[in-house]
């Protein structure tokens, strides 16, 4: 996969670091997470100005051409700063999704705008069971002349409500496939479902006869399906590392601050031993989730394993750090006025995403049975 | 020589350099002590053993970078020796701190690995609190006179040397009045009895010293510097403790090109049971973060100011020898009842059960981890301690 030179990706990072201390403070993110659309329609034009939103997308569809790594560093910061935005879903997931297929027609047709900002899609991956893969999907293709209708439902379709088009994954005569639907038409009904974690926004997909254009790929649909996951569990996984980092940076600050006793409460040892071992949960995840986009970027042979890692062990360590750090703080973070549930929200939300710990653990040992069968 | 090898090469040319001679010398597994030893003063004779240390002695002065590519290509190769300049405590203690007499004597055969060595820190009454020692060194006309116990001393029944620390004065505060020697271990005044350690082997011992002689120049650093010495010493150490330990010691082979824990639970027939899959990856899973933090580390950092850092390490796999030690056992279920020769599997669990506090205690143990991590790295205060800063003379022990 692509990947941009060194300082090139420092600049990207920097600029999106910059951007979001600006625009996605916690006072933006309380704002924005009870809006309708879930998302800052300014800072999403900022970001696709910046070319964060086209990041993966290939110049010649007006993208930045950027892969993995630039990948993993932007959503270090998006984590930390909690960013409410469907980039994950339209500019990593979608475009992922497009670029895997490589329809010459559907990528003229929906990448640029995608880049650009003006366009906002989503795929629709799983059904009901929400365990993304082939065998939980729940839509239905039928031929109908040279078009397509799809019925069915698809679930946990992050930024369905605000999305322009739906990337459908859906059984056809042939098998599966990856259909195109504007999420405006009509047989499409999106019903927005009620959240745990308030910065994402999921909709539950009923599709009726929904008219819908089919994407060609000389592949297994599904095999492009998980390449864009890929590149998704490697987003997630920097998100979740740059959020536990933040987590733990304000958690420390708050212990050399606190007193009790009338000493700081992190002299104390029942808590500098915990924040001592969240170090490390920290510390692995990034290093996890790095390595995760490096051997991606590089297509190496163990890409796979690398990536399901990076899925449990930062999905696991952004879980732990959140749920310590109220521990730590006390009766404050019980408050809903305190940071620290809004990232324990979105830490509990990202670890079901695209697959729970446990599903990548159990890929991670058939990645290492297979490579040494 | 000395010239050639502190000139500028480039990474390739050091690289062809590197290949060549483990090409020429290099013949693949050494046999016993003797070859060991052979190919140990090889690699020294040739400036591999310590490429980032300074020509004088036999290295390259090289930077990390260039250090690593030799590293990488001995490991490569199959062939040990190198990166001793990252690893070897004794012979980077040494150079930090010892006199000139002391280095020109001990270094290059601490190098070729010829000089048995062993660690007298702990007392009786100072474990984790080593400022609170009660070993004692006189200063004589030419020599110090040692008078103490020390404890849980590793391999200090065929050491030739121990580093040790003593007090040299009594009067200021616990921290201020340590030195630390090189002391000759073969000398009447030092008796070793070996302890009987939970894995049933005796690798530690007690250690009673009643007027042993230290020469003056196998004193390290300063008089009543000698705290400063240990710092750099135990960094050296706990970055060692944390990139692995003792494997299985039955001697019955696992396989080679499969992770051991699958090929473990392949051979007991548990490998398609979903919870052990799971307990399986976990462990397999930490193992490769700490692999990931270390070489993230390594390249983040500078050679020598580790300390901090690689107390994660430590943490992480004192951690990880307890995990992997668990699912073997539970992989083995009843057949972890036994042990014995006949038994490999069993005694294999078992041993690396007990074996893993090796690393939890040793070297520091892991509440003491989180305390420097937590101090050091994070920045959280001191617990206050109450000993600190009075002369030691009238610090309570017990
Ligand atoms: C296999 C093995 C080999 C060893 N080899 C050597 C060797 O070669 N040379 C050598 O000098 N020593 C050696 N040691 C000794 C080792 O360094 C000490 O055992 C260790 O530092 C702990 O000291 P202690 O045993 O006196 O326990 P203590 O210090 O008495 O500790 C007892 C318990 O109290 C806890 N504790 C103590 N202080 C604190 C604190 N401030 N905060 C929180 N908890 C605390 C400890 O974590 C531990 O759980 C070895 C030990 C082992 C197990």
């Amino acid at each position: 996969m692509n990947s941009l030179a060194a300082e090139e990706r420092l600049a990207f990072q920097h600029s999106t670091a910059r951007l979001l201390a600006d625009r996605s403070t916690e006072v933006d993110v309380r704002r924005t997470m009870e809006t309708p659309s879930g998302y800052d329609a300014d800072l999403w034009k900022a970001m696709a100005d910046l070319g964060v939103v086209g990041l993966i997308i290939d110049p010649a569809y007006g993208g930045a051409g950027a892969g993995p790594v630039e990948v993993e560093v932007v959503f270090e910061e998006a984590g930390a700063a909690l960013l409410c935005s469907p980039l994950l879903s339209s500019g990593v997931l979608a475009a992922g999704l497009l670029q895997a297929l490589d329809d010459e027609d559907a990528n003229l047709r929906l990448l640029p705008a995608i880049a650009d900002g003006s366009l906002i899609a989503t795929a629709a991956l799983t059904g009901p069971r929400g365990t993304w893969t082939p065998g939980a999907v729940a839509v239905r293709a039928r031929a109908e002349g040279d078009a397509c209708r799809l019925d069915g439902r698809a679930s946990f379709v992050t930024h369905a409500h605000v999305a322009d088009v739906l990337l459908v994954a859906a059984n056809a005569a042939d098998g599966l496939a990856i259909f195109e639907v504007e999420a405006r038409a009509a047989g499409v009904a999106v019903t927005p479902a009620p959240t745990f974690d308030h910065t994402l926004r999921i909709a539950e997909v009923a599709f009726d006869g929904a008219p819908a254009r089919r994407i060609s790929t000389s592949r297994p649909a599904w095999d492009a399906v998980e390449e864009a996951l890929s590149l998704a569990r490697v987003a997630l996984a920097g998100e979740q590392a740059g959020g536990g980092r933040r987590v733990l940076e304000f958690t420390v600050d708050y212990a050399k601050t606190r007193l009790q006793f009338g000493r700081a409460i992190g002299s104390y040892q029942a808590i500098k031993h915990m924040a001592a071992d969240l170090l490390l949960e920290s510390e692995s995840a990034t290093s996890a989730a790095r390595h995760a986009a490096a051997q991606l970027a590089a297509s190496a042979s163990d890409a796979k394993a690398a990536v399901e890692l990076a899925a449990f062990a930062c999905a696991d360590a952004f879980v732990k750090i959140c749920a310590d750090a109220i521990q730590m703080h006390g009766g404050i973070a019980f408050t809903w006025n305190h940071p620290a549930h809004l990232y324990l929200r979105r830490a509990r939300s990202d670890a079901q995403l695209f697959g729970a710990a446990a599903f990548h653990r159990e890929r991670y040992v058939c990645e290492l049975e297979a490579a040494h069968g | 020589m000395a010239d050639d090898a502190a000139a500028p090469v480039t990474d390739d040319g050091l690289r062809e350099e590197v290949r060549a001679f483990l090409e020429n010398q290099w013949t693949g597994l050494l046999q016993g002590e003797t070859e060991r030893k052979a190919w140990f003063a090889k690699v020294v004779e040739a400036r591999w053993a310590v490429p980032r240390w300074p020509t004088e002695w036999m290295g390259r002065g090289l930077g990390d970078v260039q250090a690593r590519i030799v590293e990488s290509e001995f490991a490569a190769a199959g062939a040990t020796g190198t990166g001793q300049d990252r690893t070897n405590l004794w012979a980077n203690t040494l150079l930090a701190g010892g006199t000139q007499e002391l280095k020109e004597r001990l270094l290059l055969p601490l190098l070729r690995g010829e000089v048995g060595m062993c660690l007298l820190y702990s007392e009786p009454g100072a474990g984790s609190d080593l400022a609170g020692i009660r070993t004692r060194a006189d200063r004589q006309i030419d020599h110090f006179l040692i008078n103490g116990q020390k404890v849980w001393t590793s391999y200090a029944a065929t050491a030739d040397y121990g580093m040790l620390i003593a007090r040299t004065d009594w009067d200021v505060p616990k921290h201020r009045g340590i030195s630390f020697f090189f002391l000759p271990m073969k000398q009447p005044g030092v008796e070793v009895r070996p302890l009987r350690q939970i894995t049933n082997e005796s690798q530690f011992n007690e250690v009673f010293l009643t007027d042993a002689i230290c020469p003056e120049e196998n004193l390290l650093g300063e008089l009543g510097q000698g705290w400063g010495v240990l710092q750099t010493a135990l960094a050296y150490e706990r970055s060692v403790m944390g990139e692995g330990a003792r494997g299985p010691r039955s001697g019955v082979a696992e396989s080679k090109n499969e992770e051991p824990l699958i090929a473990l639970a392949r051979e007991a027939g548990a490998l398609s049971d979903p919870l052990i899959r799971q307990e399986i990856s976990k462990v397999i899973g930490l193992k490769k973060l700490n692999a990931l933090n270390t070489a993230r580390a390594k390249a983040e950092m500078k050679q020598g100011t580790s300390s901090a850092l690689m107390s994660l390490g430590k943490l992480a796999m004192s951690r990880i020898l307890h995990e992997e030690a668990r699912v073997r056992t539970m992989i083995l279920g009843a057949g972890s009842l036994l042990e014995g020769p006949d038994f490999p599997r069993a005694e294999d669990a078992n041993f690396l059960t007990l074996n893993a506090y090796f690393t939890s205690i040793g070297g520091g143990t892991d509440q003491i981890q989180r305390n420097i991590i937590g101090e050091r790295v994070l920045g959280l205060p001191k617990e206050p301690e109450v000993d600190r800063d009075i002369p030691f003379r009238d610090v309570r022990s017990g």
